[in-house]
């Protein structure tokens, strides 16, 4: 074979190769599209008609004296048709399924509840959705591993599933009712009961408001960038402050979600003042004025924390100190 | 020589191969274009002759008479002030016609949890219409979750019909493709049509609600409930969907029930916890003056709500409700 015939094949194989390529890229090309394929654009809609609740036993939890009217499940694709704008905040938090059963009591028509059984894959998703939307001035329940009650109805998280109830009516007979769904949960559904969320443990316990904490898993105090993000409220006097961290993979992950916080609330109109508390000017907190309310940043090891929106300076200084010294033992024992 | 030629052959050889691959690539790609499809399959998209568009229910504007706050805990008696405020029921429905009210049943909720339109509410102003002569009332939505429930639980179905009105659940041929002119997202897009086809007035009924996504839930939210298909998609962009609605319906009369306002956990609530009591009720022939006014109750600014601005410059009406010179009652 001379020296023409070799480049000729050469470049023939060059070719065929580019050849290739291209149909490979197509073909990628074509699956990436494939993977965003709305079915809703065209008209058509989803199947879950077929969908068993093979997970969650909703017949087996109706209270004495009710019987099962209805029983729905709903996953991500159609989480709308029971909750609509709601929907988002779910997704956005891990959701996985939602279980619904109405219950009818067998004497009173018009007395019925439904029970939403959401699976949110892990504690701590459920965790925070229990949390970001728990009512104010609730009674806690005590025996439920996060739980409270308003007047109509209780609300609480089983392991990896949050659960609400709503009632046709404010009744002790449909509360009572559903505190006894709440138990057959509570027996009949299995989950990791070891599981816990260590860093609520990281929060400083004196004057801390019982069943305050909550987790921001996405956009806390309308930063699009923190993530992540726990707080608590505690009492000081008549003013009652919130204290926040998050605990990041990394120091330089923790610095640089303080440098963007620091940076997006300078844009959005907060000035740097000086903090009165030497501790905190010595480990490099930053304080400032956010319209008449004082917010504190600063990082510490892989967390980063603060003070959000206190009204008085003193006291967030003096809690921001205490939840730093918390904080920086948490990082010693790691 | 021989040499030469095995040259010579090689050379062409290579050209036959290289042209024939430089067709085969040429061929691929015509037939990729002639083959493609930039419109996707045609699912329930329809021809433009097909396409419908709402009526237009409004009613002549009267200075001085466009909108009115009335305080008061009784929904009959505030709805009652309101709308007598305005001119009175028989400027806006006349003897003989056909009304449609379209309240929010979004959920199957009890009426107590205020995610939907409060059923006596919708019985009063069923009584209204029939009283100005109406000569059918019918009462509709969309809703989100299945639809008898959502009627039923919320207690709209039994107050409506005992009111005298015809309660219409939506079925698959009341929809029909509509393009608003200038909008974004309402292109070819199914809608909640039949019901209102033929009606002479339009009422919309809403609750003021906290709402994850957009807000807040009012007067201009409702009409969400005429957009039929998978409608979750416009979520992602709320405040367009919304405006797009504002121009999309013109009704007759919005009232905008503030009575008991969901403050938290909107649109479906959940807890008489996320509820105040606001003791307001707001009627209005221009909807985003009256949302305007309506977002206050939940302690927002009309700029906290992007959607109203958009339909303002749409043309839709005046965040400004000040501008409108409200009447303020009591009842």
């Amino acid at each position: 074979m001379d020296s023409v015939q070799r480049r000729a094949k050469k470049l023939e194989s060059v070719v065929s190769i580019s050849l290739l390529s291209i149909l490979v890229l197509i073909a990628i090309a074509v699956l990436v599209k494939q993977s965003g394929y709305d079915m809703g654009r065209f008209g058509l809609t989803t199947e879950t008609t077929s969908l068993k609740t093979e997970q969650v036993p909703l017949s087996s939890l109706a209270p004495a004296g009710f019987e099962t009217l209805s029983e729905e499940v709903y996953i991500a694709d159609n989480l709308y048709e029971k909750i609509d704008g709601k929907a988002p905040l779910y997704i956005e938090s891990g959701f996985e399924k939602l279980f619904t059963s109405r219950f009818i009591n067998k004497k009173d028509e018009n007395l019925w509840m439904e029970l939403f059984v959401f699976d949110m894959a892990a504690l701590k998703n459920a965790f925070s959705i229990y949390s970001v939307q728990r009512r104010a001035d609730v009674e806690i329940l005590p025996d439920m591993q996060f739980g409270y009650r308003t007047s109509d109805a209780p609300y609480f998280v089983h392991g990896k599933y949050y659960i609400e109830f709503i009632g046709s009516s404010e009744s002790d007979e449909l509360f009572e009712a559903m505190m006894e769904t709440a138990k057959k949960i509570q027996t009949n559904l299995p989950v990791d009961k070891a599981a816990h969320i260590p860093e609520l443990d990281l929060f400083p316990q004196e004057d801390l408001v019982v069943g305050s904490p909550k987790l921001y898993l996405e956009s806390a105090f309308g930063f699009e960038g923190f993530t992540n993000i726990f707080t608590a409220q505690y009492k000081s006097g008549d003013e009652t402050i919130t204290a926040f961290f998050s605990k990041k993979a990394s120091a330089v992950e923790a610095t640089t979600a303080f440098e963007s916080y620091h940076k997006f609330l300078i844009e959005n109109g907060a000035e740097i003042k000086a903090a009165t508390n030497e501790a905190l000017n010595t480990f490099g907190a930053k304080v400032f004025d956010f319209y008449g309310t004082t917010e504190i940043v600063y990082a510490t090891g892989p967390f980063i924390a603060g003070i959000h929106e206190a009204e008085n300076q003193q006291s967030a200084e003096k809690l921001a100190t205490i939840l730093l010294n918390k904080l920086n033992e948490a990082k010693k024992n790691e | 020589m021989n040499e030469q030629n095995e040259k010579n052959f090689g050379r062409r050889k290579f050209l036959t191969r290289a042209g024939k691959a430089g067709i085969s690539i040429a061929a691929a790609g015509t037939a990729s274009c002639l083959l493609y499809d930039a419109k996707g399959p045609p699912g329930q998209t329809v021809k433009a002759e097909q396409l419908v568009t709402l009526p237009d229910f409004s009613v002549p504007t009267v200075t001085g008479q466009t909108m009115s706050i009335v305080q008061g805990s009784d929904r009959k008696h505030t709805v009652t002030k309101a709308i007598e405020l305005l001119g009175g029921i028989e400027r806006f429905v006349k003897p003989g016609e056909t009304v449609a009210i379209k309240p929010n049943v979004a959920f199957a909720r009890p009426p107590m949890l205020g995610a939907t339109a409060h059923p006596e509410l919708v019985a009063a102003v069923v009584e209204l219409c029939r009283k100005a002569g109406a000569k059918l009332v019918y009462v509709t939505d969309n809703p989100i979750d299945a639809s008898a429930s959502c009627f039923t639980l919320s207690g709209i179905r039994k107050a409506a019909s005992a009111a005298g009105a015809r309660v219409i659940l939506p079925k698959a041929h009341h929809f029909k493709h509509t393009t608003l002119a200038d909008g974004k997202l309402i292109k070819n897009w199914p809608i909640f049509f039949a019901p209102f086809a033929r009606v002479d007035k339009l009422i919309g009924i809403s609750p003021v609600k906290h709402h994850a996504r957009a807000g807040a839930s009012m007067s201009m939210k409702n009409w969400y409930g005429l957009l039929g298909g998978r409608r979750n998609i416009f979520h992602q962009d709320i405040n367009t969907i919304i405006a797009e609605l504002s121009m999309m319906v013109k009704p007759t009369l919005v009232i905008l029930d503030g009575t008991e306002v969901m403050m938290t956990n909107g649109p479906t609530g959940g807890s008489v916890a996320d509820l105040k009591r606001a003791n307001t009720l707001i009627a209005s022939c221009d909807m985003v003056a009256a949302d305007s006014y309506g977002c206050t109750l939940l302690d927002l600014k009309a700029a906290d709500l992007p959607y109203l601005a958009k339909a303002q410059n749409a043309g839709a009406g005046n965040t400004d409700y000040q501008a409108l010179k409200p009447i303020l009652g009591t009842a």
